[in-house]
């Protein structure tokens, strides 16, 4: 029989069919030998095959060749002139193409079965904080009745970490802040000669509301994605689980120290940041709205009260304590697997920014109430 | 095709700093061996390993890989090199955000022309050879245990359809009974399929059951090379204290001697 040069052909002998191979069947010329084969009538009964002229076999290729032969409803009678190592291929191959049908994917869920499940979801996970918080706040009673249990190595690494590293960029927002709005307050109070209320706004607007917005949104986005990636790393390299064993308390040894290192470095960073931006308004005053330094030292005296500082500083408390619950939890809750470190790390800065600008209009209303 | 050796490494030394993990290596492995580096820790094997693909540079020496200069070699030849080989690393190094049957498909849709047909099939195959049931495919690696996870990434490794395999300690923290299933998925592996495979192990099951040739570094050189039979009656220190201990397990009679 002569033999055209292409992949495969189909010859008959009275009522014996011959599927001819022919060439290199690799995967790399997979797409052809898969048109080759869409291009022969296969018949409905039994074939044999004929390896004669066969290459190379790869398991790919006979994949192709046994799925449109199942396709076609055809079985294999004969096995013709297949070196040992291609029969072995096919041999293979038969073996699992049982294996190889993908079943339909599963159905994506509807919007409303979505919104559903993220509900659920949500109510775990505060349900999860409530109760980390709870277990935080065990720990530091049983701190409280033994002060040996602290651990004041660690808590001053974590200061070290959250509050001294971050002083310079505190500084360098806060500032900055208190430049622009000094310059927006500025432009408008120049229309009513009212130049020197500018120093009234920008004090009292940065102590008791922007400075610690800012400085605690920083502080999200720096030590809560650290706490998480820290601790979930440690998840991942067992050290949790290690800690557990050696009878320590991974809330002791971890949490309580980042929690209290945080509650003390918030106020702390919020002050400098309150200093910094007050500067920052000093230094663009002068220029802009012919306010000394001295001038604007003395209507600051006058016109911020110390109370608008200590509610700034007293919110950054709280601030810094579900920062720290968060980041803490997120981390420990971390699954065996690396990807979602950074699905928690993401989800930590998401959250802790959002309780924080939450929790400051639950403040504002409640010191209005209050009267402060 | 050159039957002769797939893998040539000729003179390797390594060095980090002042220590010296290879001094002069060399050995070569033909087609359709399965060959064993061995060596106590500290030895190198894992770097020589990574030295062989392409990963880490050697201080001096040279390596041949399919008849190309792994380290002489231009950017594209190593890139149409690495397409012929697979490599299992140690932990399995499955990308944990994607679930098995997408890792063995990465490869196929990177760098092979599949019709879309196919793809799903193929995919199964791979994971059907490596010895997976059917239900791993739609599973996350962190949801399979340490001898799936190996399986699986041993069928990422075949995707390609690759001539030869490396394997980085294929059966450590693996159970005896998991262990020698896999030693038989390789010896199918190598003789089904005709690949060959390079493997750095400590297990001696594996060695006694399913390697062709054992290659043992010590002291920055290969003090032993050839059957696992062969190996055992170099007189070495090292070496003997390393099958001594599995006499000790079994007791004299029936090991000693073969």
């Amino acid at each position: 029989m002569s033999a055209p040069a292409r992949d495969c052909w189909l010859a008959r002998e009275g009522e014996q069919a011959t599927l001819f191979l022919s060439g290199a069947w690799q995967l790399s010329r997979l797409a052809e030998i898969d048109a080759a084969l869409a291009g022969v009538a296969i018949p409905a009964s039994a074939i044999a095959l004929d390896g004669a002229a066969l290459t190379r076999l790869d398991t790919a290729a006979t994949l192709a060749l046994l799925r449109r032969l199942s396709v076609a409803g055809t079985s294999i009678g004969k096995i013709a002139n297949f070196g040992e190592s291609h029969a072995r291929v096919l041999e293979a191959v038969k073996g699992r193409l049982g294996d190889t049908d993908v079943e339909s994917p599963r159905r994506p869920h509807g919007v409303l079965a979505l919104i559903g499940l993220h509900v659920i979801e949500f109510r775990g996970l505060m349900h999860g904080h409530l109760d980390f918080l709870g277990r935080a706040t065990i720990a530091l009673r049983d701190i409280g009745l033994r002060p040996r249990l602290l651990r004041l190595k660690e808590t001053a690494t974590q200061f070290q970490q959250v509050c001294v590293d971050a002083i310079p960029v505190v500084i360098l927002v806060s500032f900055l802040i208190g430049i622009v709005l000094a310059y927006l307050f500025g432009l408008q109070a120049e229309k009513y000669g009212a130049n020197i209320f500018v120093v009234d706004g920008v004090a009292i607007g940065t102590t008791r509301e922007l400075a610690p917005i800012i400085v605690a949104v920083i502080v999200a986005g720096r030590s809560g994605a650290a706490f998480t990636a820290q601790l979930g790393t440690m998840v991942l390299t067992e050290e949790i689980d290690a800690i557990r064993t050696l009878g320590l308390s991974p809330m002791q040894v971890l949490v309580i120290p980042r929690l209290l290192a945080l509650v003390v470095a918030l106020p702390l960073l919020v002050f400098v940041g309150d200093v910094a931006s007050l500067a920052g308004a000093m230094t663009v005053a002068n220029p802009l709205l012919d306010i000394t330094p001295t001038t604007f030292l003395e209507r600051l005296h006058s016109a911020l009260s110390i109370d608008h500082v200590i509610v700034g500083l007293a919110k950054s408390v709280v601030f810094a304590g579900f920062i720290a619950i968060i980041g803490c939890r997120m981390g420990m809750t971390v699954s065996r697997d690396s990807r979602s470190i950074g699905v928690n790390t993401t989800s930590t800065v998401v959250q802790c920014i959002v309780s924080v600008i939450l929790l400051d209009a639950f403040f504002a209303i409640l010191f209005q109430e209050l009267g402060y | 095709m050159n039957a002769a050796s797939v893998i040539e490494v000729d003179s390797i030394v390594t060095r980090f700093g002042a220590q010296t993990v290879h001094n002069g290596v060399s050995f070569s492995v033909p087609r359709g061996q399965i060959a064993a580096v061995i060596g106590g820790s500290g030895s190198g094997k894992s770097v020589l390993l990574r030295e062989i693909i392409g990963l880490q540079h050697p201080t001096e020496g040279r390596v041949r890989l399919l008849a190309t200069d792994v380290w002489d070699a231009s950017e594209e030849d190593l890139a149409a090199l690495r397409r012929r080989f697979g490599m299992l690393f140690q932990d399995g190094a499955l990308f944990s955000s994607l679930t098995v049957a997408q890792n063995v498909a990465t490869p196929l849709i990177e760098h092979a022309n599949v019709p879309p047909h196919l793809l799903g099939p193929l995919v199964r195959l791979r994971i059907a050879l490596a010895g997976l049931p059917v239900e791993a495919a739609t599973k996350m690696p962190s949801e399979l245990s340490g001898g799936m996870r190996k399986r699986a990434a041993v069928a990422r490794a075949l995707a390609l359809e690759p001539e030869v395999l490396f394997l980085d300690e294929p059966t450590s923290g693996l159970d005896p009974i998991t262990a020698r299933a896999f030693d038989q998925l390789l010896r199918f592996l190598c003789d089904d399929l005709e690949l060959t495979i390079l493997l750095v192990t400590h297990d001696l099951d594996m060695l006694r059951g399913i390697v062709d040739r054992a290659i043992v570094l010590s002291r920055g050189k290969v003090i032993a090379d050839g059957t696992v039979k062969e190996v055992m009656q170099v007189d070495d220190p090292w070496l003997q204290s390393y099958f001594r201990v599995r006499t000790m397990l079994e007791g004299p009679d029936n090991n000693r001697g073969t």
